[in-house]
């Protein structure tokens, strides 16, 4: 039995162990090494396909830590696949043996990156480039193969032994950039990304990471030059102005990190407080349209109200939950409705339904003394959803003072507002006039 | 096979490459003047029941929302540079079952106040069977003179920490390069009733709409026949922001807003001696109201944002908001929130000034990012609703003062005699400080929910518990979508159970079990249709349908 025990213990415990690493991420696969690595030099890597991932230097059999990344890998390990879209390089590259062994100059390959001005200009070498150290050939019709053994095709490229040369795809980035620019402020090759000097080919994982980029938008002052860390400076943008968000490899949406607007399983419920705050980031890439589409909705949404939320609405109300007022006028949208199914105290005569009462009945909900189901307390703590069938006039039948039609004098006032309502009768009587006649001696001492 | 699955994914990694390379391309092109049309056909049909059987409305509705926008009417664009837009959104609201559940000696009542049954018996004021509203419509210039002035001319919506709000007017914003925005607006606040308006949009509490047809006739209702039902008309209003911009780290902003209400409002509820009814006229103020919102950055590693919205009138925080969420490695987030809301109301409206707390409302939450497809989240808290007084011993106290005067015996005060609480020591008792201390209850609540999304489709779960001395609701939904055939058919499906009680209705108390099935068709890339079915069945309504059909064409989106 105490066997049994321990087994289930201890089962218990490697799930639990799991489920908590797995979700913190540290028996997941870290994102960065989620390679499929081309190979050390010198090993043949046919078909191998880049699509991601930094790829070890030769002779490394890890491949290169944050350290080497670019800024922001930190928080963001992989580039986004919807700005830079997954790319194939079958190629053998080793960086640093070229920038540290060789000291070749990044602008040697690179030359047309300190001109470039569109993020879509080709900045990779052709293989033209290599050919003056190489050997080869890359002009040629018939192939490139160069003399010596550096210039055989299968030391750079995958697959060359043979099925032929594995095409380079490298798809533009979905993004406003401009290297002259950059370079122009002198900000090095290294700033954007990262180490790549120190590794071998450089893959996606050397591209520049959004939070590495709002390192220096960030910034206040003359470090920050005219790039402000708006979306627009580097987001492509539609005719509207807003950010193009539809992208093959998926949606544009923003990390957590940034304005704590990630848009995760529950952001329906927390969207609220980030669109108060900043509506303008939200504008980013929504339009009126779209909260229209539920703020004022004419089809109800089912993410906000679940299936048979008619029936279920009248309890909804009372706990405010979801809050009516964020989408509804509850004097029109809601009393409309209660009217005609005559719900409304002020339904007409035809749609009141004969001795039927919505609240408890009067001895406890509406007749002195103020027990614990007297309406005075559901007003006190959820006065809209009165609003939502009352009128007016259903509450001055009492709370009038003698003396005006109707008026029963029952003070609905809070403590202390004999001392604070002359302000607001300055400002607009009309409240005032529905309850106290104009020569009252309550308006007397207001003014 | 393993070598033609090879070949497949294969041609389908090339197919996701060339789509990739063409959607930038796309994406890129500067165009010249670019328009837009949108357009959207909602068909609805389900009925509403009351809460006690024989109430049954029958809900036809057809909405058609018509959207144009004009882009770049200045040519080709160029980031940065001056760039003008038309937009504008128009809407029929529908609905043919209004009149149609009367008999046929009353037809038509719901809407017209004469007729054979005896006037008014179904009528109901500012009742519209096909509303016409304009959602928005406006001209726009951007990035003006150097990127210093931007402009919006026409039916605008605003959206801020005051809320949502929406005025016919201009708003001319100025952004300088010291990260500070400058919006300066006026015009007149949307309001119900005035024509291609809808009332979403003013403050609450109070009902209005258009008279046209009052007073015309002898069969047509008197001016003062709904005392309570306001004339709609021109509300003037204005409001100045001030905001940073372009700061990735952090965002503040402030907001001022004032709305006067104008026109004849009737004041008085119930006839005089002569049958006459006091109005009030002219110009006075609607809503007077100041926000302040901020968010930023937390040490890198967390972020925290906060909001006010102070009602000046009425000298209480409408609403108020803060929290701060933080980072646990890179998939766990965890949160707090906090978020206080109190009704606020036109100054048109009585219960400006009656006695009403706000709700307090306390979470703590977790989200964790699983995968690139899948994502959970769950919160927790407690929801806390404030009187003046406590409920539970206020009416003994108000008793015992009465007893004291020898109006009602201390015993009966146990068992709940009545007495004339409103004169003599009840009276007094009632409004003491000590009487009237703060008092609150508290409901619990929770969420979760849980996601899954790959490129064909989504799953996701939702759960929620709402619960407390005013009632209790709990019950979760299922969903799940799946595109066909690159997204040309849709196939969807939503089954819910939710169970509810009430204890102020108890014979309301019910557990309703709910399906939606839905089926999309995209016959051309501007165009969608949809169609969706749902069941729900409790025992207070037995069964209801409702169907749904929904028709998407756009160009140039």
């Amino acid at each position: 039995m105490s066997r049994r025990a321990s087994w289930w213990r201890a089962g218990a415990r490697l799930a639990f162990g799991c489920v908590a690493a797995a979700t913190l991420g540290v028996c997941l696969p870290r994102a960065a090494a989620q390679v499929t690595p081309p190979g050390a030099a010198g090993t043949p890597v046919a078909g191998a396909t880049a699509a991601r991932g930094a790829s070890p230097a030769p002779g490394s059999e890890r491949a290169p830590g944050l350290e080497l990344l670019p800024p922001g890998a930190a928080r963001s390990p992989t580039p986004s696949d919807e700005i830079f879209p997954p790319q194939s390089l079958p190629l053998r590259f080793d960086h640093k043996k070229h920038v540290q062994g060789l000291r070749v100059r990044c602008t040697s390959c690179h030359a047309a990156a300190i001109t470039s001005d569109a993020a879509s200009d080709r900045l990779l070498p052709a293989g033209t480039t290599c050919d003056g150290c190489h050997g080869s050939d890359h002009g040629a019709r018939e192939g490139a193969r160069g003399t010596g053994s550096l210039g055989r095709c299968d030391l750079c490229h995958a697959g060359a032994a043979g099925a032929g040369i594995a095409r380079v795809v490298v798809p533009p980035p979905n993004l406003r950039f401009s290297h002259r620019l950059h370079a122009a402020r002198n900000i090095g090759c290294g700033q954007c990304h990262g180490r790549v000097g120190e590794v071998g080919l450089a893959t996606r994982d050397a591209l520049p990471r959004m939070a590495g980029c709002v390192r220096c938008h960030d910034t206040i002052g003359p470090g920050q030059g005219a790039a402000k860390a708006e979306c627009p400076t580097c987001h492509l943008t539609r005719a509207d102005g807003r950010l193009v968000q539809a992208f093959a490899t998926g949606p544009l949406v923003p990390p957590r990190w940034l304005r704590g607007a990630e848009h995760g399983a529950d952001w329906i419920e927390r969207h609220r407080a980030a669109a108060a705050e900043d509506s303008g980031f939200c504008a980013s890439c929504h339009t009126a349209r779209e909260c229209a589409d539920c703020h004022d909705g004419r089809v109800r949404p089912r993410s906000v109200h679940p299936n048979d939320y008619l029936s279920m609405h009248g309890i909804a109300a009372r706990q405010d939950s979801p809050r009516c007022v964020s989408c509804h006028q509850e004097a029109t949208f809601c009393a409309d409705c209660h009217r005609r199914a005559g719900v409304a105290r002020d339904a007409a005569s035809g749609s009141r339904a004969t001795g039927r009462r919505f609240h408890a009945p009067p001895g406890e909900w509406t007749a002195a003394p103020r027990g614990p189901g007297h309406h005075a307390w559901e007003a006190m703590r959820n006065l809209g959803a009165c609003v939502s069938c009352h009128t007016e006039r259903d509450c001055a039948t009492c709370h009038a003072t003698k003396g005006v039609p109707g008026g029963q004098g029952v003070n609905p006032h809070p403590p202390g507002f004999a001392s604070a309502c002359a302000g607001p009768l300055r400002r607009n009587p009309r409240p005032c006039l529905v309850c106290h006649a104009s020569g009252d001696r309550h308006l007397g001492a207001c003014r | 096979m393993p070598e033609r699955r090879g070949l497949r994914a294969a041609s389908a990694r090339r197919a996701a490459l060339v789509a990739a390379v063409l959607a930038g391309a796309a994406a890129r092109d500067a165009r010249a003047t670019e328009l837009e049309v949108d357009a959207r056909t909602a068909a609805q049909a389900y009925q509403v029941t009351g809460p006690w059987t024989g109430s049954v409305l029958d809900r036809r509705r057809l909405t058609q929302t018509l959207g144009l926008a004009a882009y770049d009417l200045q040519g080709t664009r160029r980031v940065g540079a001056p760039s003008y837009s038309v937009a504008l959104l128009l809407r029929l609201d529908a609905d043919f079952g209004v009149n149609d559940r009367l008999a046929s000696d009353q037809a038509g009542g719901e809407t017209t106040y004469s007729g054979p049954a005896a006037a008014g018996s179904r009528y109901v004021p500012g009742l519209r069977p096909a509303p016409i509203d304009l959602v928005y419509g406006y001209v726009e210039g951007r990035d003006l003179a150097h990127g210093w002035l931007g402009f919006r001319l026409g039916r605008q919506v605003v959206s801020d920490v005051l809320g949502w709000w929406s005025f016919d007017g201009a708003l001319v914003r100025l952004t300088t390069p010291a990260h500070v925005r400058a919006e300066v607006y006026g015009g007149f606040e949307q309001r119900g009733g005035l024509p291609l308006s809808t009332a979403r949009y003013e403050s609450q509490g109070v009902w209005r709409g258009s008279h046209s047809d009052f007073g015309v006739s002898g069969d047509s209702p008197r001016l003062t026949d709904y005392p309570s039902y306001q004339y709609a008309a021109p509300a003037p209003a204005f409001g100045v922001v001030a905001e940073s911009v372009g700061l990735g780290f952090g965002h503040a902003r402030v907001d001022y807003r004032r709305v006067y209400d104008s026109g004849v409002s009737v004041t008085q509820q119930f006839p005089d001696a002569r049958g006459g009814y006091r109005a009030i006229d002219g110009l006075r103020l609607s809503s007077e109201k100041v926000g302040v919102a901020a968010e930023g950055d937390v040490l890198g590693r967390a972020r925290a944002r906060a909001g006010l919205a102070w009602d000046l009138h009425a000298a209480r925080a409408g609403s108020a908001f803060g929290s701060v969420e933080g980072y646990l490695g890179r998939r766990v987030t965890l949160g707090a929130d906090v978020d206080w809301f109190a009704p606020t109301f036109d100054a048109d409206s009585i219960w400006s000034w009656f006695t009403h707390a706000g709700v307090l409302t306390t979470t703590g939450r977790v989200g964790a990012r699983l995968s690139r497809e899948a994502d959970v989240a769950a919160s927790a808290g407690a929801r806390q609703w404030y009187t003046e007084g406590d409920p539970t011993t206020f009416a003994a106290s108000e008793c015992q003062a009465a007893a004291r005067e020898g109006r009602i015996a201390t015993a009966n005060c146990a068992s709940g005699g009545t007495f004339d609480a409103s004169t003599g020591a009840a009276r007094d008792a009632a409004s003491q400080d000590a009487s009237r201390a703060t008092t609150a209850t508290t409901d619990g609540i929770a969420n979760a929910s849980a996601r899954y999304a790959w490129p064909s489709g989504l799953a996701s779960a939702r759960a929620s518990l709402r619960v407390g001395a005013r009632g209790r609701r709990v019950g979760g939904d299922v969903v799940g979508e799946k595109r066909l055939s690159g997204g040309r058919y849709t196939l969807g499906a939503r089954t819910s159970l939710y169970d509810w009680a009430d204890p102020e209705r108890p014979e309301r108390n019910a557990t309703s079990f709910g399906y939606v099935i839905g089926v999309g068709f995209r016959p051309a890339t501007s165009g969608a249709l949809r169609l969706e079915w749902e069941h729900d069945m409790n025992r207070l309504v037995g069964q209801r349908f409702r169907v749904l059909a929904l028709l998407d064409v756009w160009v140039g989106r």
